[in-house]
């Protein structure tokens, strides 16, 4: 981290609505100077209208945003010279060329430096396709557009909606490398994503935000070890009597969501205990020496587990279920 | 000025110019080809008149006639795509995104389609003078009178207020497509008041005289004997003094304008 201590995003009872739907609920978000912030939370559970909102393309109802250490109103727009973009889809004129694009968006806000562009077309490897129109674009090349258009100013701040959209595999791992690079000069990266697995690769901090509020934000080192878990498959007819068996050994949830439960309709349930996940293995002799066998059982500091916890069971994608249901968790074992 | 040069590149680029000076040019040639075809085949009365459009100096009605009539419509939808297209591609989201102020932006992106009409204007009169000279050659009359003194004295101030008018009519349509958000529905909503308002001149002419469209044809009618007035609303835009309306004509594209900023900066980007 750059200036440990200090915060380069903060949000303060943050609160937007859209009509009769409220969108944010008294938002408070923390983001350390100098990380890579995952912020993540399930479909419509006010990612983009954060995003909207840090960005001034919103204004809040109530609350109050903080960038880089000052606070940030509609009044004050320059505020954004120093942060970069990438919110919802990047958006581009189709009819013009990659550098083109760049060469007008770089006209507006906060001056570019002489080079820079040709330096961020090498950076996200579009340097052959510069000239092409945009919209012969793939999807991931617009997304690796918008990441070099979201720093084109050198910004202290970068903010990112699902900046891996569209990204193929190579190019995800380029763009984790310069964002970590970019977190390990001293910038901080505020990133929304759907991709878990990615964040908890890539992030140092994490906020969960559902339904408007946040509901956990931290380190995810802390996060994970703290929030580590169990969680047993049995049939809903075991589910009561597996439930008061493992009461004694920690506080277990039921998890009915389809998230938690399996795909085949075959009446199983999840059982979430929330112990060590080195304990997996006293959990299923407990079950076992009660005669309920798991069908599955599942351990560990998995970021989808935390997700799924902390959001209700608000799984993201339809993968996610699939792989609950086949037990395939880190140290998962067959019970 | 960084915003405005670049809103001049982007517009220079786009599609859209080439194709409404395009298909000014075009339009006004098949007319001026049609004059000749028809002027060199007859004695009739048709044939004068046909003959008489494509002689000079009284070519030069025809060709400013046309160019801020339909130019005034071909405005419209240029103006509105301009607008629209910032919020359809969310370019506009992106500019505020960096700290650009959006009044700045929009205001710049306006200027910038000033100075692209006045281009278009300028080919379309250069090349709409050349094609006459050609349908003139084809009907075998003289171009004696392309260099009329009297003419070429009143052309400069004349195609000035056409310009005028044509932004004007540009402004109306980067108004409404800026209330409506949209590229496609900007289009429509602004060729739909075009027509709307020549329709309703019917029948509340003491209304509609003082309406954006009937108020830039007015300001270029100089009731001369081609009027250099465009459009079919004659009847509507003598009821207004050309200086009169000219001052209508700045009112309303002021009033597009403010109307066009107070929108965009009160207005919540969600697209």
């Amino acid at each position: 981290m750059a200036s440990p201590g200090t915060l380069a995003l903060a949000t303060r009872g943050l609160r937007k609505s859209y009509g009769s739907r409220l969108a944010l609920d008294g938002l408070d978000l923390s983001v350390p100077s100098g990380v890579v912030y995952g912020f993540l939370g399930p479909n419509g559970a006010g990612k983009t209208t954060t995003m909207r909102l840090l960005t001034g393309l919103l204004h809040p109802d109530a609350g109050s945003i903080e960038l880089l250490g000052r606070p940030f109103t509609r009044a004050d727009r320059r505020r954004l010279f120093e942060v970069g973009a990438l919110v919802e889809s990047p958006s581009f004129y189709p009819y013009l060329s990659g550098r083109a694009n760049l060469d007008a968006l770089a006209a507006d806000g906060a001056p570019v430096p002489k080079g820079r562009i040709e330096e961020l077309l090498d950076l996200v490897g579009l340097r052959e396709r510069a000239r092409d129109k945009v919209s012969g674009y793939s999807l991931g090349m617009k997304q690796r557009l918008g990441i070099a258009g979201a720093l084109l100013s050198d910004p202290k701040l970068l903010l990112l909606d699902e900046p891996a959209n569209g990204l193929d595999p190579a190019g995800i791992v380029a763009m984790r490398e310069t964002l970590r690079h970019l977190a390990a000069s001293g910038k901080t990266v505020f990133g929304s994503s759907h991709l878990l697995a990615e964040v908890q690769v890539l992030a140092d901090v994490v906020g969960i935000i559902a339904r408007g509020k946040l509901v956990r934000e931290g380190p995810l080192e802390s996060l994970l070890t703290d929030q580590g878990v169990v969680r047993v498959r049995v049939t809903r007819a075991d589910a009561d009597r597996a439930r008061s068996l493992l009461e004694p050994i920690a506080p277990v949830n039921v998890t009915a969501t389809a998230g938690a439960t399996p795909a085949d309709g075959s009446g199983e349930q999840w059982l979430t205990v929330h112990v060590e996940p080195t304990r997996a293995a006293e959990v299923n002799r407990a079950l076992a020496a009660a005669g309920i066998y798991a069908s599955g059982l599942e351990s560990g500091t998995d970021l989808e587990l935390l997700f799924l916890e902390l959001t209700g069971g608000e799984a993201s994608s339809e993968g996610r279920m699939q792989g609950i249901g086949d037990a395939a968790g880190p140290t998962a074992a067959q019970g | 000025m960084r915003i405005f040069a670049s809103g001049l590149r982007k517009l220079i680029r786009r599609p859209a110019s080439l194709v409404s000076v395009g298909l000014l040019v075009g339009l006004l040639g098949l007319i001026l080809i049609a004059a000749a075809t028809v002027g060199q085949n007859g004695a009739g009365r048709g044939a004068q008149n046909a003959r008489a459009l494509i002689t000079f100096p009284g070519a030069y009605d025809l060709i400013l006639s046309f160019m801020f009539g339909l130019g005034g419509l071909v405005a419209v939808i240029y103006g509105a795509a301009v607008a629209g297209s910032e919020w359809s591609w969310g370019t506009l989201k992106t500019a505020v995104a960096r700290g650009e102020s959006r009044t700045r932006y929009m205001l710049a992106t306006f200027g910038a389609i000033m100075v692209m009409v006045a281009v278009g204007l300028a080919i379309t009169l250069a090349l709409g003078i050349g094609l006459a000279v050609v349908a003139a050659g084809i009907a075998g009359i003289s171009t004696s009178g392309i260099s009329d003194a009297d003419t070429l004295q009143r052309l400069p101030a004349m195609a000035a207020r056409g310009w005028f008018a044509v932004v004007e009519q540009a402004g109306l349509g980067f108004a409404i497509a800026t209330l409506a958000r949209s590229q496609r529905a900007g289009i429509g909503a602004g060729i739909a008041f075009d027509f709307g308002e020549g329709f309703a001149s019917i029948f509340f002419p003491d209304i509609i005289k003082y309406m954006p469209f009937a108020v830039a044809r007015a300001s270029i009618d100089t009731g001369t004997q081609g009027g250099f007035g465009g459009g079919g609303n004659g009847a509507v835009s003598q009821a207004l003094e050309p200086d009169t309306a000219l001052l209508l004509v700045a009112i309303w594209l002021v009033g597009s304008l403010i109307v066009t900023v107070l929108f965009t900066e009160r207005a919540e980007i969600t697209g």
